[in-house]
This record gives C-alpha cells, sequence and structure tokens, in this order.
C-alpha cells in the first residue's frame, strides 16, 4: 500500500513536469485559432465572393477531415516534400510541438470561425442599425456595437472549443511529444502499471480543464450586464417611472 | 414673413424589393422646425421610406438632401443607384437620428453611457460636455435616476424615452420616429407621446411614422399619407382630418364606416 501511493506520488511529479508542454500547445494553438478563426469570419461576411469561397474551403477541409492526420500530414507528410525538407522551414517542420500547433491551429480555427459565424448572425439587426443610423461605421461599429454583442453570445460554445482542444492536445503524444499523455505512455512502458498511470494523466487533464472552465465562467458573469457590478452609481431600488 | 430653410429634401425616391415596388416615387421636404407625420396601412412603405432617408436602405432612385448637402447617391455601372462614398454617407447620418419602433438600446451599455455613445466615439466631442448634454438630456426624459441601469431592467416606455434622450445627444438637425410607441403599452405610449410633443414644441425638425391619430392631428404641422407606394395625399393636420380631406384618407381613419 504504502509503496503504491509513494508509485503515484513520483508519477504524478513526473507527469507534472510535462504540463507545460500541454499548456504551451494549449495556449499558442488557442491564440492562434482565435486570430486565424476572427479572419475566417470576417471573410465569411466579405462582400466579395473570393474570401467567402475560401472561407467555406477551409472549413470543409479542417472540420472534415481527423486532426490526428492532419498532425500526421504536417509531420510526417512535409518531411517528404524536398523543398520543405532543404528549406528555411525545416527547422520548423522537424518539431513536433510546432507541428502539432501549426495542425491544431488549422483544426480549431475553422470550429471557432463557426461558432464565430453563427453568433454575428445572431448579433440583433436593430443594435447595429442604431450604431449605424448615428454615424457609425466600420471598425467603430464592429468595436463599440457588433463585437460586445458576438461575444458574450460566443463565449459559451467558444469555452466548449477550448475544452475540446484541451483534450486534443494529448494527441501531440502521437508524434513523440512528451506532453502529459506523451510522458504518461513512457512511464507505462517502464512500469506497466497502465491504470494508476492514466489515471493521474486524467486528473490532470481535469484538473487543467476545471481551471479554464472556472476562468471562462468568470468572464461569462463577468460580461452578463444583468450581474455586472454597476459602474457608476447604485440602481435605484424600485424602478418604476418617476414621473 | 420668412420661411424656414429645408432640414431634409427627398426627390422622388422609388424602391423595390424583388418584383415589388415598395415606393414609386416619393417626394418629401421638411423645413426647419416642422413635424411631419407619416400615415399609412401596414406595409405601405413607411419604415423603407424612413429607412432611405439616413440611408439605412439605398432607394433605386432619387435624391435625398440633408441641409444642403446631397447623399452620396450615384449610378453604378449596372444603372443602379448605390452609396457611393461611405464616409460621406455617414458623415450624413450624424446630423439626422432615428428612434425605432423597438427601442434597439446598445444592451452591454448603461443608460448613461447608451446617450454618450455616438456625442463621444462619432462626434469626438468633448467628454465632460458631453456626461453634461447627457445628465440633462436624461433629466428631461425622466430617467436621470436610472443613469447606471442596463436597458435590459427598464421597461419598453423607459428604454424608449432612452433612446429619445440618445437620439438627441448630437443634436441633430432631423429626427426620425419610426412607429415609437407601437411596440408600447397602452400606459407607456402617452408617457412617450408627451416627450415627443414637448420635443416638437422646442421646435425639433421631426418625421414621425406613426398611428396615433391623435397626435399626427394636434402635434404635427404636415400629414402624408402613404398609399400603394405614393403620397396619396398630404396636407396641414387641420385639412387631413377636416371634410374636405381624400376619401381613401379619410377610409384609412375609419374603415368601419365605408
Ligand atoms: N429588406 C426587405 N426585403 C424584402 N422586402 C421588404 C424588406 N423590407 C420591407 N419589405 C417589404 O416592403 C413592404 C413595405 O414594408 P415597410 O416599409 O416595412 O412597411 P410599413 O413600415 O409601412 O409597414 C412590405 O411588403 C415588406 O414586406
Ligand atoms: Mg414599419
Amino acid at each position: 500500500m504504502g509503496e503504491h501511493l509513494t508509485f503515484i506520488g513520483s508519477v504524478t511529479a513526473q507527469l507534472v513536469r510535462a504540463v507545460p508542454v500541454t499548456l504551451l500547445i494549449l495556449a499558442v494553438s488557442g491564440v492562434c485559432a482565435t486570430v486565424l478563426a476572427t479572419g475566417l469570419t470576417a471573410m465569411s461576411v466579405a462582400r466579395s465572393p473570393l474570401p467567402r469561397l475560401i472561407q467555406r474551403t477551409w472549413t470543409f477541409l479542417f472540420r472534415g477531415t481527423p486532426l490526428i492526420l492532419q498532425i500526421f500530414m504536417i509531420y510526417y507528410g512535409f518531411a517528404m516534400v524536398p523543398w520543405i525538407r532543404h528549406g528555411l522551414l525545416w527547422a520548423a517542420f522537424r518539431d513536433p510541438v510546432f507541428c502539432t500547433c501549426l495542425a491544431m491551429t488549422c483544426c480549431c480555427s475553422a470550429y471557432i470561425a463557426e461558432i464565430f459565424r453563427g453568433a454575428l448572425a445572431a448579433v440583433p439587426r436593430g443594435e447595429i442599425e442604431a450604431g449605424r443610423a448615428c454615424g457609425m461605421t466600420g471598425f467603430l461599429l464592429l468595436r463599440r456595437v457588433i463585437a460586445p454583442s458576438l461575444i458574450r453570445i460566443a463565449l459559451p460554445s467558444y469555452s466548449n472549443e477550448i475544452i475540446m482542444m484541451t483534450k486534443s492536445t494529448s494527441l501531440a503524444s502521437t508524434i513523440t511529444v512528451l506532453d502529459i499523455t506523451g510522458v504518461a505512455q513512457q512511464v507505462i512502458a517502464h512500469s506497466y502499471r497502465t491504470l494508476d498511470v492514466f489515471c493521474a494523466a486524467a486528473a490532470l487533464y481535469l484538473l487543467i480543464n476545471a481551471t479554464l472552465s472556472t476562468l471562462l465562467t468568470a468572464l461569462e458573469r463577468r460580461l452578463d450586464v444583468d450581474r455586472a457590478p454597476t459602474p457608476l452609481a447604485p440602481i435605484p431600488p424600485t424602478l418604476e417611472p418617476l414621473s | 414673413m420668412t420661411v424656414p430653410p429645408p432640414v431634409l429634401t427627398a426627390t422622388n425616391i422609388r424602391k423595390s424589393f424583388g418584383d415589388r415596388e415598395v415606393l414609386a416615387g416619393i417626394s418629401l421636404e421638411a423645413r426647419e422646425g416642422e413635424v411631419i407625420s407619416i400615415l399609412g396601412g401596414s406595409g405601405s412603405g413607411k419604415s423603407t421610406f424612413l429607412r432611405c432617408l439616413n440611408l439605412l436602405e439605398v432607394p433605386d432612385e432619387g435624391q435625398i438632401a440633408i441641409g444642403d448637402v446631397q447623399a452620396p447617391l450615384t449610378r453604378n455601372r449596372h444603372g443602379r443607384l448605390e452609396v457611393s462614398d461611405g464616409r460621406a454617407a455617414a458623415r450624413l447620418r450624424t446630423q439626422t437620428a432615428m428612434v425605432f419602433q423597438g427601442f434597439n438600446l446598445w444592451p452591454h451599455l448603461t443608460v448613461l453611457q447608451n446617450v454618450m455613445e455616438a456625442p463621444l466615439r462619432v462626434h469626438r466631442r468633448d467628454r465632460d460636455e458631453v456626461l453634461a448634454t447627457a445628465r440633462s438630456l436624461l433629466e428631461r426624459v425622466g430617467m436621470a435616476g436610472f443613469h447606471a441601469a442596463y436597458p435590459k431592467r427598464l421597461s419598453g416606455g423607459q428604454q424608449q424615452r432612452v433612446a429619445i434622450a440618445r437620439a438627441l445627444a448630437t443634436n441633430p438637425k432631423l429626427v426620425l420616429f419610426d412607429e415609437p410607441t407601437s411596440a408600447l403599452d397602452p400606459e407607456r405610449v402617452r408617457e412617450v407621446l408627451a416627450l415627443m410633443r414637448s420635443l416638437a414644441e422646442e421646435g425639433r425638425t421631426m418625421i414621425v411614422v406613426t398611428h396615433e391619430m391623435a397626435f399626427a392631428r394636434d402635434v404635427s404641422s404636415r400629414v402624408v399619407h402613404l398609399m400603394n407606394g405614393r403620397v396619396e395625399s398630404s396636407g396641414p393636420p387641420a385639412h387631413m382630418f377636416g371634410p374636405d380631406a381624400s376619401p381613401a384618407f379619410r377610409a384609412f381613419l375609419s374603415p368601419a364606416a365605408l
């Protein structure tokens, strides 16, 4: 029994050292995918057909194929392409962490763009018209009227996507990355104590996702004007007309 | 007596949606201080006409000028009118304001922020001045105690009064109202109409699409009846609500009497 606990303790310590790798992949691909998704969303409502076609094709390709295949294609496939193998980019494409981040950015940007697109369509037209009617255009309208509503509408689905991404980072272990899952498999290869090790790894993923989802829920509550603290003065207790 | 200068000149406005011709050539001039009520059956193109005036809708034909600034409408190579200069169109809109049937306040901003938004961000006026104006406007519409509330928490009548304060915050030359009381409970209609009457009395130039006949009769300087995409008849309320009004307008007023 004592030996068992010691083993779990030492495994957990080893797995915790791999947490930064998992978080790095999540952070890089999360940020890049969100930025790319913003661009794709803009393309999806462009006036000219070409950007719209690009967005639709992007979504079709990256949402329609397994992420693990995309990772393999980038990591193993690109190594077969001579101009990549012998080009300046090789330093990046030989790095499995880079390849994972790239694949996840492409794949998840397609999903996030769909979330943003749906949210954009759900922003009440009247709010936008009120902005246009008083002379707002372009970036001002986007920043002051569209984005605040869009973010509030998109946030629940977006949070969900980030949680999914956390779990997807484990695919990096299939191309030699020593993230939480990669280290877990390594330890199992030496110790054969499969269940203990995977349970410890699962606990770490749970911890990461619980933290993320707490943060995102806090953000959601903060943005919800019905709960937010009033910025200027207390609202009078009765909301009856004054006259 | 000198005639006040025109604030709005709309000439021969036409608009179709697909095959359906909604506006079949409407002209309207509003002089400073005039209150024009636009009446007409549902679907007669009242909203579409109003939305053409501030270019929320681009007319197929016609010209619009606010003051002496012509709206930047030019024909493209297919012969259709389009807004040739988005910035100029936006600048034109900054001279007008619109009050909507559904209020359309920005839900993520407080009452005070809603009122301050356009003068602050679009007109880039001085913050202290904007704040002072916003506070006095909220006072005026009876919403001063609610400056920190979010729109969702307010009743429809309260939201519409805030929306009117928001419309006035930039001191526009022309205020367009699209059925401002149609979404309100009967008790709330009165408070909004009283406010609009006081705006008319202080000389605001207003174009009001409404179904409130008492408002049209007592407050407006001119009544315009839209029917089948045209001005069926128009005139001062004394004429329009008198015995010599056009039969079609009389029928519109009391369909049961026919
Ligand atoms: N964006 C649009 N696309 C297609 N048809 C429209 C659009 N806006 C209005 N219409 C049609 O134009 C007609 C006039 O509408 P509207 O101006 O809203 O009338 P009113 O405000 O007088 O009730 C209606 O038949 C309506 O269905
Ligand atoms: Mg209407």
